[in-house]
């Protein structure tokens, strides 16, 4: 049978971003179907947090948010952080202190801890740990994740 | 394969005339974070996803006259940082802490985790102990009701179809001390296997206002009534704790799942308690 | 100031890292090609039945379905291979594998058809529209049940389908000599690999009708199955692997390569195929369950002096890789100490359970949590510190094990405790209802794969006409570093900056074939190999440059593309014009070099009594817990890791492997547990299935040691599966201090702790 489709307009790291969804049709599904593939799908029930983007400012799962539920709001995934020219502290920090192994949990977790910076300049250990509890990571145990974190956040690291 | 339909109602009063006309079918979507999981396992196949996310009659956190209302849109996020809560009911704030992760808080609300009506919602324990009223809405009517009678099995609720939960009501508690105290099998992200919120206050070293809500140990959250009046006014002796504690056995009918047996969660749920009161008094762990 | 390149064991920044935290490395299921379809695969939803009827009609004649396969669409759907190194005195021989199942399911999730679609939307509506009727038999679920002649038969005859044995001294009279003995049954659960990226790949058949599967994999070397099962030549199958996110031994055995080169071959269109998060639950392997049985006895002196076990896993319903790891787990059961007499047999059983094969650890892993459970209670026994008891009989250098194998290398066990217990720092303190304790616990975990597997690697290394450098290793990446690490060999040999290197990797027609990124191996060998090839292609440019400067070669370094006489620098010529001399000669400086582990014959009988390992990473772990006596949960309050790994190639790398390693052994001893029930799967997501978040790890504090004795690349041994094997013991002696009880059945649930405690109370 046809599904309904409605029309949509997001706007996805500063650009506008057109098509088609189902109504059911997922956030993480539109982004990687247009080209943003740098949001990963590792679980798409909201267990994982590779998907994370910020809605707003606010970091959140993309997998359970509505495509259309996201209309009208600022979406922003990976590659509104930085460029190969100039990396986010952020990124340099990951890679500094090899907050990464494989990867894949990656851009979500950069989400994640750039919601925490915006919002809390100077957070602990802990703050940091509990920033990040939703997204999991299998590789690398977070010690490494936290302390690039954590380092962003002492001294004039951080970019606003 | 799944068939639905998506509408934003443009305001609250188009979505109760919406929620009239379809009754069953016009699907409440506030943060999705229930509802989207049913909708990939097919649990839920058709609809009319109704979008109430961006509306401004189901959101704001308010005192007046030594009441709190917090409407059924707030967040988890917003309620744990919200001024009014973190002022003057500071461990409902706190047990947020232990709802899901971040990224879930940020778009869950307080009216979809009870109105998911699961026996292990996080937010129902700490509004049963406030003694929260929920205000139910439809099309020319609206009731108040207290949270008590809300839920009637596991994931089942009182809500008529053309009904929306508008908004918890429920007054400022003075004089006491409250706590949550979330048991899961893991610190981060986990649904309970069983939770104790308590509400206490003791006048002459007996205990005086006793309020106990458990999850995970019944078809629904419940207030823990047998033990409660067990507790209530009896001198405060440390050495009987446990015993006294152990009535909550007249208000649990926990089940045995892939978490945990029937068994342990009683054990347990009578321990976490005990603790509770203890944190409450402020005595040695 | 000309100096050497020093750039092993430094802290050097991944070139790749940088890609990642972009966001531009592009995943298996990143990738979209034209005209594509999308793949799903049918399953069992029964775990011992037979299939009466099978109709897939429906499914084939919706609008937008490519094509439908069942078993008898797939030209070669049986594989039998050999169960390596068995005699003839137990059970099956040969392992039968199926592509689809035919007439008959073994397990919950077993795969019976596939399909092909041109969405996603329809191939999952098309999934729903296949017909099936089951009829139940007869099923075993407990691995001690299927090894009674009664029990029902998953294959041929008999569930028994590998045996190992050791045997030395004789245990009877080492018995007698013991002055205590401690005897135990220990339990460990599956675990699940749950790498967030979940199996992915796509394929097509390029312009020359050669089948590319592009996938996450550990195994390029899988064309040659495709191939098998399409009755293609070997040639006409290629596999290019993508950088994987993670694998951990998930993506070791075939996962959707065999299903992609099928239904591209078919439908002669690109086909992608990505698993779901609940797919990857019910329907891939896992780590085998295990059955520990424990006899060791010690004198009151602290001297081992027998040993006997009966080890028994649970092989699932297809053989896959049991009897190796089965090989590993009793070569390793003794623990890496030294004891005259020992007995252990060693089963690994068939049952109607979810499939089990490798997972980082391979077999030693579970036996570590018996091994180091016994050595801390024969401790208590004899009223003896911990350490001082283990020292008395830790393997050393020109040790001889229980299988009759000589510890060639340096033992650092005793160091590597010590440091471990001493990065714990204070004690914590707690009160009554939680209590602290510490443990310890040392392992050993072999590197490299079995010997008598004639294990090689191969590598290209050539220079360019300007002095950089291209490597070609076919070894895949699973995020450990594996390229980085050639990359930083290949420059510290050639002494070239990191960036002017360039690896190619995991492409089976391109680049050279340098086996599985798995069994601890990819430093050892894949190391080795560009090592080799970076010698030779070194030596080429030293013997023309020692023409060109009129100088003996060993006197010749070279140092960021100059070639120079070390005693005397201003003696110096670019590299381009050595290279350029070597070009007019048609003498080039490249190489293809092959790497060969030590070879050993296959082992011809179930009693072990050879070397099986070329060598082992020797390590430490130490942990402090808090047990809350009245919910039974264990809260990690600090750990370490100290591990002896030969040579650090990057200082970071080995780290993180050490950090990642003890984070899964974490969840390994306290939360993780794949459970079915009858067969049926209970936690078939990450809802259900607990991996540790960042709130339940403490800071995970890891030291190196490095004897330089190893047998890879510049001395280093390999760190990958060794950082997990200590742990589960750690923690479980670390709650035996706090709490006074043993669990020997893990993971250590708060249930499971809460009763253990509750029946110590009833004894007392």
């Amino acid at each position: 049978m046809e599904k309904k489709l409605y029309d949509i307009t997001l706007n996805v790291n500063d650009t506008i971003v057109t098509g088609k969804v189902k109504a059911e049709t997922s956030l993480l599904d539109f982004l990687r179907e247009h080209n943003f593939i740098e949001v990963k799908k590792g679980c798409d029930k909201g267990d994982c947090g590779a998907c994370t983007v910020l809605i707003d400012g606010k970091a959140t799962v993309s997998c359970l948010t509505l495509a259309l539920q996201a209309q009208g709001k600022k979406i922003y995934t990976l590659k509104s952080l930085g460029s190969w020219e100039k990396l986010h502290p952020l990124q340099e920090a990951f890679v500094k202190f090899e907050a990464l192994q494989c990867g894949f949990c990656t851009p979500g977790m950069l989400m994640s801890a750039k919601a925490l910076i915006d919002k809390n300049p100077n957070p602990t250990r802990e703050e940091i740990r509990e920033a990040i509890s939703g997204n999991l990571c299998r590789c690398t145990g977070y010690q490494k994740i936290v302390d690039a974190i954590e380092y962003v956040t002492k001294g004039d690291h951080s970019e606003n | 394969m799944g068939n639905f339909e998506y509408l934003k109602p443009r305001d609250y009063e188009e979505l109760l005339e919406i929620k009239d006309k379809l009754l069953k079918n016009g699907i409440l979507f506030a943060g999705g974070s229930n509802l989207m999981v049913y909708i990939k396992e097919k649990s839920i196949r058709e609809g009319t996803l109704l979008d109430i996310s961006g509306l401004e009659e189901l959101k704001g956190i308010n005192t007046q006259n030594g009441s709190i209302t917090i409407g059924a849109g707030e967040t988890i996020t917003s309620i744990m940082e919200s001024p009014i809560i973190n002022e003057k009911v500071t461990f409902f704030s706190e047990s947020l802490h232990d709802f899901a992760n971040p990224l879930i808080r940020n778009k869950a609300t307080v009216g979809g985790n009870i109105g998911d009506s699961s026996p292990v919602a996080d937010t129902a324990p700490i509004l049963l102990i406030l003694d929260s009223s929920i205000l139910l809405e439809s099309k020319g009517a609206n009731r108040e009701i207290p949270l008590n009678e809300f839920f009637t099995g596991p994931r089942k609720n009182i809500l008529k179809e053309n009904e929306v939960i508008k908004r918890f009501t429920f007054p400022v508690p003075v004089g006491g001390k409250g706590i949550y105290l979330k048991f899961g099998l893991r610190k981060g992200t986990s649904i309970a296997v069983t939770s104790v919120a308590l509400w206490l206050s003791t006048r002459d070293n007996h205990f005086e206002e006793v309020k106990i809500a458990l999850g995970g140990v019944a078809p629904t959250p419940i207030r823990a009534k047998h033990a409660e009046e067990a507790i209530k006014g009896e001198k405060i002796d440390l050495t009987k704790l446990k015993t006294l504690c152990k009535e909550l056995d007249r208000d649990m009918s926990p089940i045995s799942d892939v978490r945990g047996s029937a068994e342990y969660r009683r054990e347990v749920t009578i321990n976490l308690l005990e603790k509770a009161i203890r944190k409450c008094l402020g005595a040695e762990e | 100031m000309k100096t050497k390149v020093d750039i092993i064991g430094t802290r050097a920044d991944g070139l790749d890292e940088k890609d990642k935290v972009l966001g531009n490395v592009v995943y298996a299921d990143d990738f979209v090609l034209p005209n594509m379809l999308y793949a799903k695969v049918f399953r069992s939803t029964r775990p011992s039945a037979k299939i009466k009827r099978l109709d897939v009609s429906k499914a084939r004649a919706l609008k937008g379905v490519a094509c439908v396969l069942t078993a008898d669409d797939v030209p070669f759907n049986e594989s039998i291979s050999n169960v390596v190194g068995q005699t003839t005195e137990v059970g099956l021989l040969e392992a039968k594998h199926q592509v689809l199942a035919k007439d008959r399911v073994r397990y919950y999730g077993e795969p019976i058809a596939l399909i092909a679609a041109e969405s996603l939307d329809i191939a999952e509506e098309a999934l729903e529209l296949i017909e099936v009727e089951y009829e139940d038999l007869p099923a075993v679920f407990d691995p001690e049940e299927a090894m009674k002649p009664s029990a029902p038969k998953i294959h041929g005859d008999n569930n028994v389908i590998a045996r190992w044995k050791l045997r030395k001294g004789d245990v009877e009279e080492g018995f007698k000599k013991a002055d205590v003995i401690v005897e135990n049954t220990y339990r460990t659960p599956r675990q699940e690999h749950a790498h967030i990226e979940p199996e992915a790949g796509v394929s097509w058949i390029d312009d020359m009708g050669v089948i590319n599967i592009r996938l996450a994999t550990q195994v390029i070397e899988h064309y040659r199955d495709v191939a098998a099962v399409l009755g293609l030549p070997q040639s006409r199958v290629r596999i290019i692997g993508t950088i994987i996110g993670g694998g951990f031994g998930g993506k070791e055995d075939v996962t959707v390569e065999v299903f992609l080169g099928l239904l591209t071959w078919k439908t002669k269109r690109p086909v992608k195929l990505t698993y779901t998060r609940e797919e990857m639950g019910y329907g891939r392997q896992k780590r085998h369950p295990y059955i520990l049985k424990y006899k060791t006895g010690a004198t009151k002196d602290g001297k081992l002096v027998a040993m006997e076990a009966e080890i028994i896993s649970d092989a699932g319903a297809y053989v896959y890789l049991s009897p190796w790891v089965l090989l590993y787990s009793t070569v390793h059961s003794t623990g890496p100490y030294y004891i005259p007499n020992v007995k252990v047999d060693s089963y690994s059983v068939l049952t109607n359970n979810i499939m089990t094969s490798a997972f980082r650890g391979f077999g030693a892993m579970q036996v570590a949590l018996a091994y180091e459970s016994q050595m801390d209670e024969l401790a208590r026994a004899l009223d003896m510190d911990p350490l001082e008891f283990r020292k008395k009989n830790f393997l050393k250098r020109g040790s001889e094990t229980a299988n009759y194998q000589r510890i060639e290398s340096e033992v650092l066990l005793e160091e590597a405790a010590k440091k471990a217990l001493e990065l714990l720092g204070e004690k914590s303190k707690g009160t009554s209802t939680k209590k602290i304790g510490r443990g310890f616990a040392c392992s050993w975990q072999s590197y490299g794969r079995m010997t008598y597997l004639h294990d090689t690697a191969s590598a290209w290394v050539s220079l360019e006409m300007d002095g950089s450098a291209v490597v070609r290793c076919g070894i895949p990446d699973l995020g450990g570093g594996q390229r980085e690490s050639l990359r930083q060999i290949a420059a510290q040999v050639l002494g070239l900056k990191l960036d002017e290197v360039h690896v190619i990797s995991t492409d089976s027609q391109v680049t050279p074939l340098a086996g599985t990124v798995t069994a601890t191996r990819a430093l050892f060998m894949s190391g080795n190999a560009v090592k080799l090839a970076s010698e030779n292609v070194r030596e080429i440019i030293v013997t023309k440059a020692a023409e060109m400067l009129d100088v003996e070669k060993e006197k010749i370094e070279l140092y960021d593309k100059t070639v120079y006489n070390r005693e005397n620098p201003n003696k110096s010529i670019p590299l381009v014009n050595v290279i350029k001399e070597c070009a007019k000669e048609g003498k080039m400086p490249q190489n293809l070099a092959t790497f060969k582990a030590p070879f050993t014959d296959p082992i011809t009988t179930d009693v072990i009594k050879d070397p099986v390992f070329a060598d082992f990473t020797f390590s430490a772990q130490a942990a402090e817990v808090e047990v809350d006596t009245e919910t039974g949960e264990v809260r990690l309050l600090k750990f370490a890791a100290a591990h002896d790994i030969g040579q650090a190639i990057n200082r970071k790398r080995a780290e993180g492997q050490i950090e990642g390693g003890a984070a899964q052994g974490i969840g390994y001893a306290l939360m993780e547990d794949y459970i079915e029930e009858n067969g049926i799967p209970q936690t078939w997501n990450l809802t259900q299935y607990l991996i540790p978040t960042s709130k339940d790890l403490p800071e995970l504090q890891s030291y190196i040691l490095e004897s330089k004795s190893g047998k890879g690349p510049f001395g280093a041994k390999g760190i990958g599966e060794p950082a997990i094997t200590a742990t589960a013991p750690a923690i479980v002696n670390a709650i035996r201090d706090a709490i006074d009880v043993r669990i020997t059945h893990i993971p250590a649930t708060p249930e499971r702790v809460f009763w253990a405690l509750r029946n110590k109370e009833k004894t007392e």
